[in-house]
């Protein structure tokens, strides 16, 4: 048998890297962990599922026109936020969640030897994109709890192309108000890319918490992230997209993957949109159940750390990865949070009462 | 390609005419890699040792690669093979050169190398080849008078990799305020720590005060791919509420956190190890030569969501596994294995790891046979007649084979003391020996 030469082969950058595994499906987890129920508390899904107008559109889906090549650019999406926004339509690109579009504009901007900034306790995935693609990401710490901006800037030198914020932070769920973005938008004046990942703004409700969208004629080098697999409940279908200055969304366009977003994905997106009803309860669901979990959380004496989004950290007496599974085997999965450089943390996704309500049993049936 | 200042290579055939070529590279790599003359003249003989050794085991016109290595703190050489051309038997510690001659224990080549060096070992499998490793260690001072400041307790403290001087006074300091059997013997040799981390084999944080004063500190390593061992946390004139252990424990958990590593494991846990961030896994007797024992606690910490696997047992130690498992709470879906009177290769080849600091040696199976019990007792005889009181078997439950040889371990007086969760391709169960315990 012929070996193939990986040692020569494959760049060093891609062997330092470590791929991340995800969990298997729902299933196989039940009969490993024997529990005939499980609640995915893991990864901020919308427990209201889609709006119902995109139910209806996948209700309605004729199976011949899955062998149909979807729009390649998402071009109905495109116009309809581009109206929804009063932006033009080509300031848009949609991609294969929002992971996509990181993706996208990594490579419009780093080359060998250029550098990313972002937060250590944040959204992996700026890091591991930047990683996995030959360039260094580094990591500013957070500030109590919170993306540190005035470290991410001591950070800057001529070989930093991109600075990622994600506001609110995911897992954190603290955010830059809009004097601080603005302020440091200024300070960055045009020299780097600032991408905001604004992957849960449809959950805060903060008056002073800013829309990214409205602030990109003043900042031609803000690009702004945003998602339909959080508030729009779309995550199982993969559609985000980013928005930005025409100039600058021209040259992220040439890294562009084209027709990587399905028939279903665009046309579910475009009517979730309209679905202003959807967003109001399922806010009303998270503001109630993170009450709920607040008291809870204080009677069992635990600290936590809620802020924006539909998630909250909770810091646990005991290692988290133990404690996800002496959860899971109560049918309860959560996000263990050594991997975000939060050891012995959670972060717990909020769902339904019912949902929250098991969570609570079995986290007092391990903490005994 | 390796960088040539730090790794050779020597290609040559197994030929005793090759011998002072062989010697001559051990010798003078070692030297160039900073051994001093006595330790280069040890790791030459050993390789002498098992140059021979590998040539009245396989023939005279086979190659073998010897690589030579700069760890920073020792030199290692490494011999690799392809092992369809060898007997396999001939792996074993206990074999001896001519398998009819009844040489005595004193003259088993293998065992004889081991003796030269700092840490000998044999690993590798059927398919991949098989790969001899020797390591002889540079020599360092030991600490001598400790002269170390007064530490009083700190209220603000920063954490840092410490620089060479802070390394060796935060050395000072554990070797100051802690027992011996609670740092590694290294400790008592500053400039090799310094070394040692420097390799990037170890890393180390200690937390400094505002004026830098070296509240405490920690340190780690890897061990193989998946695994990193913790050591400490150790604190100087800390308050007991202090949050500083856990805070060096954080320290260390951010920078493995997102690396290959799937546990932490602690073997010689201080005091002060926050034990809510870790899983007591179970513990070992840690045996000196004279006979008196400790229990020595193994503590772990899973660093990913489990994902759960698959592992064989032998029903002879499924109750074991099943309540071990519920106890960890692992998803372990557990599958039985047993001979049923199939045809089994007739020898067995088990594979050494010494550390000889700690009288101790790891047992592991790089092949199944008909006489595994048999060559099993022979390692035994062999192993405490060496004086090597700490006797441990690792089986690698992924592998249904090795799960087939806990009758054999069983029926030699080994017991299962502990499960490391993903410590191989799946769990290792650690045996260790107790004999008519």
């Amino acid at each position: 048998m012929l070996d193939v030469s990986l040692d020569i082969l494959v760049p060093e950058y891609i062997k330092k890297f470590e791929p991340y595994i995800p969990s298997k499906p729902d299933a196989e987890l039940m009969k490993l962990y024997g529990c005939d129920h499980l609640y995915r508390l893991n990864n901020n899904e919308n427990p209201l599922g889609p709006p119902a107008a995109a139910q209806e559109i996948l209700s309605r889906f004729k199976p011949p026109k899955a062998a149909i090549y979807p729009s390649g650019d998402s071009y109905y999406l495109r116009y309809k936020l581009a109206l929804k926004h009063d932006l033009d339509p080509d300031q848009f690109l949609v991609g294969n969640g929002a992971n996509e579009v990181i993706t996208f504009v990594i490579k419009a901007f780093c080359q060998e030897g250029d550098n990313i900034i972002t937060a250590d306790k944040t959204f992996a995935v700026y890091e591991w994109v930047a990683e996995f693609s030959g360039f260094e990401a580094r990591l500013v710490p957070l500030k109590d709890f919170c993306f540190d901006d005035q470290g991410m800037l001591d950070r800057i030198d001529d070989r930093t192309k991109i600075l990622f914020i994600c506001n609110p932070n995911n897992p954190t769920g603290t955010y830059w108000d809009e004097a601080t973005l603005r302020r440091f938008l200024k300070t960055v004046a045009g020299r780097q890319i600032v991408v905001v990942d604004e992957a849960y703004f449809e959950f805060v409700e903060r008056e002073d918490y800013p829309d990214g969208i409205k602030l990109l004629r003043e900042y031609p080098n803000l690009v702004v992230f945003r998602t339909f697999s959080k508030m729009y409940g779309l995550a199982g279908l993969r559609v985000g997209y980013l928005v930005g200055n025409l100039d600058v969304v021209n040259m992220i366009r040439r890294t562009c993957v084209v027709y990587s977003v399905n028939t279903l994905a665009q046309e579910a997106a475009v009517v979730a949109l309209d679905d202003d009803d959807h967003l109001q309860r399922t806010r009303r669901l998270i503001r109630s159940e993170k009450v709920y979990l607040q008291q809870q959380m204080d009677r069992l004496n635990l600290e936590t750390q809620i802020g924006e989004g539909c998630f909250m950290m909770v810091k646990l007496p005991m290692s988290d990865t133990l404690a996800y599974r002496k959860l899971m085997t109560h049918g309860v999965m959560v996000r263990s949070m050594t991997g975000f450089r939060y050891p012995n943390w959670i972060r717990v996704s909020i769902g339904t009462h019912e949902a929250m309500e098991a969570f609570m049993t079995a986290l007092k049936k391990i903490l005994l | 390609m390796k960088d040539p200042s730090t790794h050779l290579s020597l290609k040559t055939l197994l030929n005793p005419n090759f011998l002072r070529l062989v010697t001559s590279f051990a010798e003078e790599s070692a030297k160039a890699f900073g051994l001093g003359a006595a330790e280069a003249l040890k790791l030459t003989l050993a390789c002498e040792e098992i140059f021979i050794y590998l040539c009245q085991a396989g023939r005279p016109d086979e190659t073998i690669t010897i690589e030579a290595a700069n760890g920073g703190y020792y030199a290692q050489l490494k011999f690799l093979f392809k092992t369809h051309e060898f007997n396999p038997r001939a792996f074993n510690l206990t074999a001896s050169v001519s398998l009819e001659d009844q040489t005595s224990l004193e003259e088993m080549g293998l065992l004889i190398a081991s003796r030269s060096v700092d840490r000998f070992y044999i690993t590798g499998s059927p398919q991949q080849g098989l790969e001899l490793v020797l390591v002889k260690e540079k020599s360092y001072p030991e600490l001598g008078e400790l002269e170390v400041p007064e530490i009083k307790a700190i209220k603000n403290f920063s954490f840092r990799t410490p620089d060479p001087e802070n390394l060796k006074l935060f050395v000072r300091l554990v070797v100051a305020h802690y027992p011996a059997h609670l740092y590694l013997p290294s400790f008592r040799f500053p400039g090799k720590v310094v070394d040692m981390i420097a390799s990037g084999e170890y890393s180390a944080a200690v937390a400094l005060g505002e004026q830098g004063q070296i509240g405490g500190g920690i340190v780690w390593r890897w061990v193989g791919n998946k695994t990193v061992e913790l050591f400490g946390p150790y604190l100087f004139h800390q308050p007991a509420d202090s949050q500083l252990a856990n805070e060096l424990v954080d320290s260390c958990l951010g920078r493995i956190a997102k690396t290959e590593a799937i546990g932490l494991i602690s073997r010689t846990s201080t005091p002060e190890l926050p034990e809510r961030y870790f899983e007591h896994l179970g513990s070992v007797d840690f045996i000196q030569p004279g006979g008196t024992s400790q229990p020595w606690p193994v503590y772990y910490r899973q660093l990913y969501e489990d994902l759960g696997c698959q592992v064989w047992a032998h029903p002879d130690l499924h109750g074991f596994l099943r309540g071990e498992y519920e106890r960890l709470a692992f998803a372990r879906e557990i599958r039985l294995t047993r001979h049923e009177g199939e045809r089994r290769p007739p020898y067995s080849v088990f594979a050494a790891q010494f550390d000889r600091a700690h009288h101790q040696i790891t047992l592991r199976a790089i092949w199944d046979g008909e006489d595994a019990a048999t060559n099993l007792a022979q390692h035994v005889k062999v192993l405490r007649v060496e004086n090597l009181p700490n006797i441990f078997f690792e089986i690698d439950l992924a592998q249904a084979w090795q799960a087939d040889l806990i009758p054999a371990l069983l029926e030699n007086g080994f017991r299962p003391r502990l499960i490391l969760p993903y410590g191989g391709q799946a769990d290792i169960l650690v045996f260790q020996y107790q004999g008519g315990k």
